[in-house]
């Protein structure tokens, strides 16, 4: 994956929205795929405006005010909330879900308007699992009997 | 019976009762063909890992999911329910809603592998509770055929947890491998409950979390040697891989399991000897041809297809011996249905069950380590016998181990009600999941249902595939007999529930992602289990079933019906490995009447 600055900018978003940092965000391997995915579906205007919009926010200090600010000029506006939390659900589930219609009424529409997977490492990669202490079913399996053992969340 | 016949026996089905036949007729050197509907594409590792990525890429996951059909042999699918439309015809009252794989190794392709014999009271239920009808063969006739089926299928417990009920074992038996190691949710959930005492009716039951059989791959007994996942040598014989000789905990028995530690039915095709087993894929049974004189089976017409995306066939002629059917339930009754004469006074397609269910989820007050591990491991069985049955249905519990996937689509309708319900991101969002998500716990409340006439598969010309074959109508009512035992099966659970201190969620919730029916003024939420069976019942005499205890038909001297479209009833153990048993019963009795000469 090659990097460039709107990708490293995408990833320094990602990262505050999902409370993974930023390695663990590179370490899906999927920061790419997911910023073109995104790009080709509201357009690379939106997705510019979002990274700008969170380029401030970015160098506050404190976690708490970067996650106030997010709520307000992000995740509370008209155009990019809805695209935000979209962000969100594709980190955590791998999926893209459809932007609500309202929004592609306002907005515009998106090339595609049904839920799906951008590809088979995004549901094998959906930071649910880790967040949880488990793995995606079907993949990364954790060994024999594991499941024996008391569970372990791992604290962020 | 043909002189010129091709083969000495011709199956149709290539699922756990065709494989565990044709695998017992090839040992004994009988010639034996099989024709399986669906692709041929679960053999090879490559192409079976090519339904794992299906998988991966589906945004949402059902049973099917990795398993798309031919157009020539197309298949229920749980998203039908909700569309009004698919391979089923129903009629109602009442959805049916179970579903099934028609893809070379069927049905175990998807299924959990959950592997309980049937008590010996369901084998009698008229006889000791008045209620159904009864078998032609006890518990104890089918004893020995449990124990090979368990090692044929390769099922993992430890007998003394499975005595139960009057369940009695061969001295000395015991599982091919060791029970699959009860999860720690499991274990929670017992150490709370073990002690706990519930009345139903009369009676007071003393309630037990028990890990149950699976045929999942676990630490083998003896010499016992594990099958992993298989692959395709140059010869054409599939081989054990070293993969998946032990399940790995990937929560994804239903639909597919990653690296083929449960067992599927073309692990039975890999030990078969090659040599006399003839395995034709993408070949659809649409008519048996009967000689008019004697009633005998002359041969299986089938639809022969090259692209599983067209529709167009060739049709061929198989000739044997003996004919079986091991096409599933459905498609068994389906299949002597469309073949003209009327077999079994019209019973064929009548008695249809399944085991309705209900699921009860709720908030562990702690984290009990949900999704992780098999997607289950244990369940409660004190509820399968007793009294009460005489007035109400008897049901088991399946523990889950994955959240409350199954009943409201968790975790990702979790993440998505936290994320655009709840307006939650970042640290708050990724809090909340992990407290929530951790603490989800979920049982099946898995519910027994009596035969019924009037339940039934039909085939209507106006209903037709794109090969042109009959779909299946179904005709399907629940009957107050199994309300009254689901509305039991509830309050137990919520108290198993109170008695851990689990917040009940189960109907604050509810959705309406399942068939809905209405008992005593309220809605019931319920799904299919895919124990489909009943349609072509065994019983002792030809003027109350379709079959004798051999699975022979009374009217088709060399025909016989695999699968558990011979149960005369259910009880509540899932349907395959009784079936299993019956099928290697079965083909030790049609091999000693070959080789007889008969
Ligand atoms: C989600 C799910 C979970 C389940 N879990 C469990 C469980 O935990 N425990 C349990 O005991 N059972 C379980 N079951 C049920 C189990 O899958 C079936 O009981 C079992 O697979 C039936 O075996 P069978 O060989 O009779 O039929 P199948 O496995 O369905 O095989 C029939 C075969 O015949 C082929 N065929 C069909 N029609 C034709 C035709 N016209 N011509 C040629 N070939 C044809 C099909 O393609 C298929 O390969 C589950 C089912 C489902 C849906
Ligand atoms: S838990 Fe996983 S590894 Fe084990 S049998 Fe099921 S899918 Fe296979």
């Amino acid at each position: 994956m090659t990097s460039s600055p709107r990708l490293e900018n995408f990833v320094a978003f990602s990262a505050q929205i999902t409370a993974f940092n930023k390695v663990e965000i590179w370490g899906t391997g999927l920061a790419d795929v997911y910023l073109d995915t995104i790009d080709g579906l509201v357009g690379a205007a939106v997705t510019d405006a979002l990274l700008d919009a969170f380029a401030p926010i970015a160098t506050l200090r404190s976690d708490a005010a970067r996650t106030d600010r997010l709520r307000l000029e992000v995740f509370g506006s008209e155009r990019l909330g809805p695209v935000a939390r979209a962000i969100v659900k594709l980190w955590y589930i791998g999926v893209w879900y459809p932007l609500p219609s309202t929004w592609q009424e306002q907005f515009g529409p998106t090339a595609r308007n049904d839920a799906f997977v951008p590809t088979p490492a995004a549901f094998v990669e959906g930071l649910l699992w880790p967040a949880i202490g488990s793995h995606p079913p079907g993949a990364k399996a954790p060994g024999y009997g594991s499941w024996r053992l008391p569970p372990n969340i791992p604290s962020f | 019976m043909s002189e010129a016949a091709e083969f000495d026996v011709v199956i149709v089905g290539a699922g756990v009762a065709g494989a565990l036949a044709a695998g017992q007729f090839a040992k004994s050197g009988l010639k034996v063909l099989v024709l399986e509907a669906g692709p041929d594409t679960t053999r090879d590792l490559a192409s079976y890992n090519a339904h794992l990525e299906t998988f991966y890429t589906a945004s949402s996951k059902g049973a099917e999911t990795p398993w798309p059909p031919a157009e020539g042999a197309p298949q229920p699918d749980g998203a039908d329910l909700f569309k009004q439309e698919g391979y089923f015809v129903q009629r109602g009252p009442h959805l049916y809603g179970s579903t099934y794989t028609r893809t070379f190794g069927g049905s175990t392709l998807h299924w959990l592998g959950v592997s309980l014999r049937m008590l010996p009271e369901d084998f009698e239920l008229r006889a000791r509770h008045g209620v159904g009808r009864d078998w032609p063969i006890g518990y104890a006739a089918l004893a020995p055929w449990y124990d090979r089926a368990e090692h044929a299928i390769g099922v993992s417990a430890d007998v003394e947890e499975q005595r139960y009920h009057g369940l009695t074992f061969t001295a000395g038996y015991d599982y091919p491998m060791r029970r699959i190691p009860p999860s720690y949710s499991d274990r929670v959930l017992g150490a709370a409950v073990n002690s706990l005492e519930v009345d139903l009716g009369e009676e007071r039951v003393a309630v037990r979390v028990r890990s149950y059989p699976a045929a999942r791959n676990s630490i083998p007994r003896g010499d016992y040697q594990p099958i992993g996942a298989l692959d395709i040598g140059s010869d054409g014989q599939e081989r054990s891989t070293y993969i998946g000789e032990r399940c790995e905990g990937n929560t994804a028995c239903t639909p597919i399991c990653p690296v083929q530690a449960k067992y599927n039915a073309n692990k039975t095709f890999a030990r078969a000897d090659r040599r006399h087993l003839t395995l034709r894929s993408q070949a659809v049974a649409s008519q048996i041809l009967f000689d008019g004189v004697t009633g005998a089976v002359s041969g299986i017409s089938y639809k022969r297809y090259d692209d599983p995306r067209s529709t167009s066939f060739n049709e061929e002629v198989a000739t044997g011996r003996v004919y079986i059917l091991a096409a599933h339930a459905v498609e068994n009754a389906k299949l002597l249905l469309a073949s003209g004469p009327q077999s079994g006074e019209g019973q064929v397609g009548r008695g249809l069950m399944d085991h309705p269910a209900l699921y009860a989820w709720g908030l562990a007050p702690f984290n009990v380590g949900a999704f992780r591990g098999p997607q289950s491991s244990s369940g409660i069985e004190d509820f399968r016998a007793g009294g009460f049955r005489a007035r109400h249905a008897a049901f088991r519990f399946d523990i889950g181990n994955d959240g409350w996937r199954a009943a409201t689509g968790a975790p990702d309708a979790t993440v998505i009600d936290a994320v655009t319900n709840q307006k939650l991101f970042g640290r708050q969002l990724r809090t909340q999941l992990a407290d929530q998500l951790s603490r989800q716990v979920r049982m099946s409340l898995a519910v027994e249902q009596l035969p019924d006439p009037d339940n039934r598969v039909t085939i209507d010309p106006a209903y037709r595939d794109k090969f042109g074959n009959p779909r299946p109508v179904i005709d399907y009512r629940i009957a107050d007999y199994t309300f009254e035992g689901m509305a039991a099966a509830r309050k137990v659970a919520a108290r198993i529930f109170r008695q851990a201190g689990i917040k009940d969620c189960s109907r604050s919730t509810a959705e309406l992602r399942f068939p809905t029916a209405i008992y005593d003024g309220e809605e019931v939420h319920y799904h299919g289990m895919g124990h489909f069976a009943g349609t072509h019942a065994m019983g002792s005499d030809r003027s109350n079933s379709v079959v004798d205890e051999f699975q022979r038909s009374w009217d088709h001297p060399n025909l016989f019906l695999l699968g558990s479209g011979s149960f005369a009833t259910m009880g509540t153990s899932n349907p395959t490995l009784t079936l299993a048993a019956l099928a290697l019963r079965t083909a030790d009795h049609i091999i000693a009447k070959l080789h007889d000469g008969g």
